[in-house]
């Protein structure tokens, strides 16, 4: 809402500086988002004294002038007939945005170079006359700007009104809240018709409603004989600074009132409305219509019409229709003030796509007993700028539905709500300074009826509401609450998580956060097959973007993409993760499954570049080793990596890929990103990925540690180095020591793979550390022996190894 | 006799003289001290020697084998000393072998920020699905169906009835729903708007709080934002309480903090107002209370939401919002 301050004092004397105004008006909830002075644009206007005139070569009419500007002067072409030697008027230099919205600029008239020009009050719209250039007087220095000159200067404020606020969407109402800030009295607009209304407005036309729901009242009057043309000065004045259009006398009355009172007319050229009268009724389906800016639309059943005899002839409450309105030849006019119910017009509005000031105003609710004061307020203008004759009566359809609401107010409730300590007296004064009536019930009570164009007011807290904010948010002690023991709701899934975190910045991993959304291509660029349940994503109706078009089901692509983006900007060493949600689409309609997933991703070197290390390359251990780390520092227990065969995942290279799980159950996958999934999002250099169901592993972790005490006894350790298939894995090896059920053996460690010279093609060496331990005495080392060739001789023949050479 | 000790000793301590390095000296020990050296051998034939003599002998050879021991020890120490002070070492001022950590998200630092000021105030953490149901998203929380109040916040639709969430407050409904009054809770998390320019991201963060209690007021929510935001920013920093709207809480207000880059001078960060929003809060709606069931004769109760972009921005100065989702590393690693 634009509000011009020199608009603003013919409702209420502002006494405060712009300052005070500004945050006095956003202290009552009134944000002020900017103020500018609406002259500011007229800064490269400058009074400028004609020092000669010559005729201008090749046409008649139009004068040289050379005209002094304080520090240069400038030759002008100009058709003024007052334009003459020592005149000081406005000059206009290139660069200049003109009030009609042009852009000034150096031009070639009819051969002669012109710097600039010389303007008319109509010109500049600073007021009517456009016959000459403006004579400033001579008592104009020249160079200075003409709004200085002219003393010109109007600030405009932007406010923001939150949606409630539809009282404020006026002058008077912006003008109530200045004046119950200030305590000054608000002066709403004398209404006096110029001359008697004459005639009968029920002979000559009818209001009919068809649908009350949707329009609790319709108010009209008729005025007759008016002559449209531009409107005075005056009052297309007011309307340029709030940033509006003048049209015509009677469309920019409507206006005017519509900003002045907050409510939206229309004016009808009574004389296109067959069988002169009006219907409000819902629109049939599919019915056509033309509004009055040419655009034509199909309209829904439902939609709210305001129609004549026949045809309709506007969306109710939303936009005019271009066979009724006020053209040059009109002659009688119908002025339309109604309430509308502002669901319906919302709904109309939304489901066209049209927004005006007024469907703006009748969504958030006008006040339905401002119809009168508005109708009147209009006629009144109208028969003064357009001539006619106001026809005598009011039509005025369903008045009866705007009863005030009376709701009772505890001061002592105020108080309890607020924290405050106020007395009967001063609540009933903060609320009457915005024309609520408050009357005293007992000593703790007050009646309040609250104003009809306040619509957002219906409970005792919305009264307490004004009051807070009149006496001020500010004013109202600070206190901290007594915080009562009980009543916690602990997040345990929160809290490993945030473990996780802290352990992968340890490990060196760098946080990354990613959209949820993302295209919906994506998984097919993973290369899922058809019929994963990750290709049934939840679809946004609205999405910004196609990049933003379904909610992610994997968290890998996210990760791809970030790997791309910082590849592109030369930084090619990754190590990044990611913890998230992924969304699966149940069923339609229902919410989708949310899993909290964490993957993570390690591109490029192994170490960090140094002097220490050539560059190189990590590799599927690397990743690995963080995993085992993390798991360690999580206290879970007996994590194992199977190989996954190559169609249970479509984004790892086959053979070089794990399923991750943990007491069999599976709860994640590690690998190195399948080839054509590096080509699908355009990445040359290998990268290596894991994924992690933190819902499935939040369980797994131990509820408590409990310390074990150190051994008393010393160890010993046996090698046992094998030659077997190198196909097959040393997890298998190793869990086949775990089962031997030999309490000594205390750790087994694997200490080297080894394939190559002298060890036969096909075959690796692999070589274990067992450690040995008892709880009560120090082991003989006979007694050692005799159980490693127990188990060196189980592993020998369960794997079919051979000892080396 | 006698003299071969004192010849012994004397020509020892002439060849420990000359001994320059370590090997020499290790020469020297044993060829005095050692299993066949000179003194070892003397003292092995001191039986040899008369009786009455053989005590003072004895003790003289022993002396001396001390004084020798004591002065080749000494000798040594000299000579490691001097070697390890003329040693070049090595180049201290090249780098390490690098051991970094990685990052967290300023996002992450900054939640848990600010949800560790909460739960110090007795403040529980509860969390809650991000695609949501039209009924806590919006009419749970007393905004009506085609209401110009929802065109506050710009939703993305999954469905009819199915929305992302635009706020993090549908978790107030959830919470209540399950929970007996009093409670104090904040629910961090992420949301959706339809909205993307350099002030707008179509996904951001914040963190929900709501306290329900059978005495709270207005007041107490001014003192504990104010708290928050003092132990959040610094203690001086200037606040203010400014009336606004939101359908689930009446009174409403907004929180400013004077300006952080100009101290309320006006600049562009604050766009000239000398003020910065950093969240909005009030009394929470008596229909919200009663949606869920609570008695409203008996409990009120205070909500806020706090934009943790924003205040991620404030404290670390970050210029435009969108670099919290491109993962450069280059800007995550500053965190
Ligand atoms: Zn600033």
């Amino acid at each position: 809402m634009k509000v011009s301050v020199s608009w603003l004092k013919e409702y209420v004397p502002v006494e405060m500086d712009i300052y005070r105004l500004v945050d006095a008006l956003t202290m009552v909830g009134l944000e002020v988002d900017s103020v500018v002075d609406r002259y500011a644009s007229l800064d490269t206007v400058l009074a400028g004294r004609i020092t000669a005139v010559s005729p201008h070569p090749a046409a008649d009419r139009l004068k040289i002038c050379d005209v002094d500007i304080g520090d240069r002067s400038i030759r002008v072409v100009c058709g003024a007939p007052n334009a003459k030697e020592g005149l000081i008027s406005a000059a206009a230099l290139p660069g200049t945005e003109m009030p009609d919205g042009t852009l000034l600029e150096k031009t070639v008239v009819r051969g002669e170079i012109s710097e600039g020009m010389l303007c008319s009050q109509g010109e500049l719209a600073l007021g009517p006359d456009f016959s000459g250039i403006m004579e400033l007087g001579n008592a104009v220095i020249p160079g200075t700007p003409v709004t200085r000159a002219l003393n010109l200067s109007d600030n405009v404020l932007d406010i923001d009104l939150t949606p409630n606020r539809a009282d404020c969407l006026s002058f008077i109402g912006i003008a109530r809240e200045v004046a119950a800030i200030q305590g000054s009295a608000l002066k709403y607009p004398v209404i006096e018709f110029p001359r008697k209304p004459v005639g009968d407005i029920f002979s000559k036309t009818s209001v009919q409603i068809e649908s009350p729901d949707h329009c609790p009242r319709y108010a009209a009057r008729l005025v007759e004989g008016v002559t449209i043309s531009a409107s005075p000065f005056w009052l297309q004045d007011r309307l340029r600074s709030v940033g509006l259009k003048p049209i015509n006398n009677i469309v920019d009355v409507t206006n005017f009132v519509m900003m002045e009172t907050g409510q939206p007319l229309h004016a009808f050229d009574f004389d296109q409305l067959q069988e002169n009268r009006i219907i409000v009724r819902t629109a049939r389906d599919r019915e056509p219509f033309t509004t009055l800016d040419g655009k034509e639309y199909v309209l829904n059943a439902g939609m709210l019409m305001i129609c004549d005899g026949k045809k309709p002839v506007a969306l109710a409450g939303v936009m005019g229709g271009l066979n009724s309105q006020i053209e040059t030849a009109t002659s009688r006019v119908l002025i339309e003030s109604a309430c509308f119910s502002p669901v319906s017009i919302r709904k109309t509005s939304k489901k066209l796509g049209i927004y005006t000031d007024a469907s703006h105003r009748f969504e958030r609710g006008v006040d339905p007993r401002g119809t009168l004061t508005a109708v009147n307020r209009a006629a009144q203008l109208m028969v003064e700028v357009a001539g006619g004759e106001l026809t005598a009566g009011i039509i005025d359809e369903n008045p009866g539905k705007c009863e005030r609401k009376r709701i009772p107010l505890s001061v002592d409730a105020t108080n309890r709500l607020l924290g405050t300590r106020l007395n009967q007296g001063e609540i009933k004064t903060l609320l009457e300074s915005i024309e609520f009536s408050a009357s005293c019930d007992g000593n703790d009570g007050l009646s309040v009826l609250a104003p009809s164009f306040r619509v957002d007011v219906e409970k005792a807290v919305d009264l307490m509401e004004e009051v807070a904010r009149l006496y001020g948010y500010n004013q109202i002690p600070t206190t901290f609450p007594h915080i009562t023991p009980g009543g916690t709701l602990s997040s345990p899934a929160l809290n490993f998580r945030n473990i996780i975190k802290r352990t992968m910045r340890g490990l060196g991993f760098t946080e990354a956060v990613n959209y949820s959304f993302i295209s919906a291509d994506a998984s097919v660029r993973l290369g899922l097959p058809d019929g994963d349940a990750r290709h049934q994503a939840v679809k946004i109706l609205n999405p910004l973007t196609d990049d933003q078009a379904v909610m992610r089901t994997v968290l890998i692509p996210g990760l791809l993409l970030d790997m791309d983006r910082n590849l592109s900007k030369q930084a090619n060493y990754l190590k990044l993760f990611e913890i998230g949600k992924v969304f699966l689409q149940k069923e339609e309609n229902r919410l989708p499954e949310e899993i909290e997933m964490m993957a993570g991703l390690w591109t490029g070197d192994r170490f960090d570049p140094s002097w220490h290390d050539k560059g190189t390359p990590c590799d599927f251990y690397d990743l690995k080793g963080v995993l085992e780390g993390l798991f360690n520092t999580l206290k879970i227990p007996n994590l194992k990596f199977t190989k996954l065969p190559p169609d249970k995942c479509s984004y790892t290279r086959p053979g070089h890929s794990a399923a991750i799980s943990v007491n069999g159950k599976e709860i994640g996958l590690i690998g190195e990103v399948h080839p054509q999934v590096l080509k699908n999002f355009d990445l040359k250099q290998a990268a290596f990925i894991f994924e992690l169901n933190l819902e499935l592993l939040l369980p797994l972790a131990p509820d408590a540690i409990k310390a074990k005490p150190l051994p008393k006894y010393p160890s010993v350790s046996r090698d046992l180095t094998l030659i077997i298939d190198n196909t097959l894995e040393t997890h298998a090896i190793l869990e086949k020591i775990s089962a031997i059920d030999e309490k000594l053996v205390e750790s087994i460690q694997l200490f080297d793979i080894f394939e190559g010279k002298p060890v036969p093609q096909g075959k690796k060496s692999i070589s274990f550390r067992i450690i040995y331990r008892s709880e009560t005495r120090t082991l003989a080392d006979d007694e050692v022996n005799g159980i490693h060739k127990t188990i060196a001789d189980r592993v020998i023949a369960f794997s079919n190894a051979d000892l080396p050479a | 006799m006698e003299n071969v000790i004192e010849q012994i000793h004397e020509a020892a301590l002439e060849e420990l003289k000359a001994a320059s390095d370590i090997d020499a000296l290790t020469a020297l020990t044993v060829k005095y001290m050692g299993r066949k050296g000179r003194i070892t051998l003397y003292l092995r034939n001191i039986s040899t020697l008369p009786p009455e003599i053989r005590p003072r002998a004895g003790q003289q050879a022993n002396r001396i084998k001390e004084e020798l021991s004591r002065l080749i020890e000494e000798a040594r120490t000299g000579i490691e000393r001097n070697l390890a002070e003329s040693d070049v070492g090595i180049d201290v001022s090249a780098p390490g072998r690098p051991r970094n950590c990685g990052s967290l998200h300023p996002i992450t630092q900054v939640t848990w920020e600010i949800c560790d000021i909460f739960t110090r105030l007795g403040f529980s953490i509860a969390e809650g699905p991000e695609v949501e149901k039209d009924y806590y998203n919006f009419e749970a929380l007393n905004f009506p169906k085609d209401h110009p109040a929802r065109d506050m916040q710009d939703t993305f639709f999954v469905s009819d009835d199915i929305v992302l969430r635009t706020h993090t407050s549908p978790m107030q409904a959830r919470v209540m729903e399950k929970h007996e009054p009093p409670l104090r809770i904040i629910a961090p998390g992420k949301v959706y708007r339809c909205d993307s320019d350099i002030t707008h991201t179509p996904m951001f963060h914040q963190v929900e709080g709501l306290l329900v209690d059978e005495n709270t007021s207005f007041g107490e929510l001014k003192g504990t934002l104010t708290t928050f935001v003092h132990q959040l920013f610094d203690e001086r920093i200037s606040l203010r309480f400014r009336p606004s709207f939101f359908p689930f809480t009446e009174p409403s207000a907004e929180v400013d903090i004077l300006c952080v880059m100009c101290r309320g001078e006006g600049c562009r960060i604050c766009s000239g107002s000398g003020w910065l929003e950093v969240l909005g809060s009030g009394m929470v709606h008596p229909n919200v209370l009663e949606n869920v069931g609570y008695d409203t004769s008996r409990f009120r109760g205070f909500a806020f939401g706090i934009g943790v972009e924003r205040v991620a921005m404030l404290k670390y100065q970050i210029d435009d919002i969108r670099k919290y989702f491109e993962n450069d590393v280059r800007f995550l690693r500053q965190f």
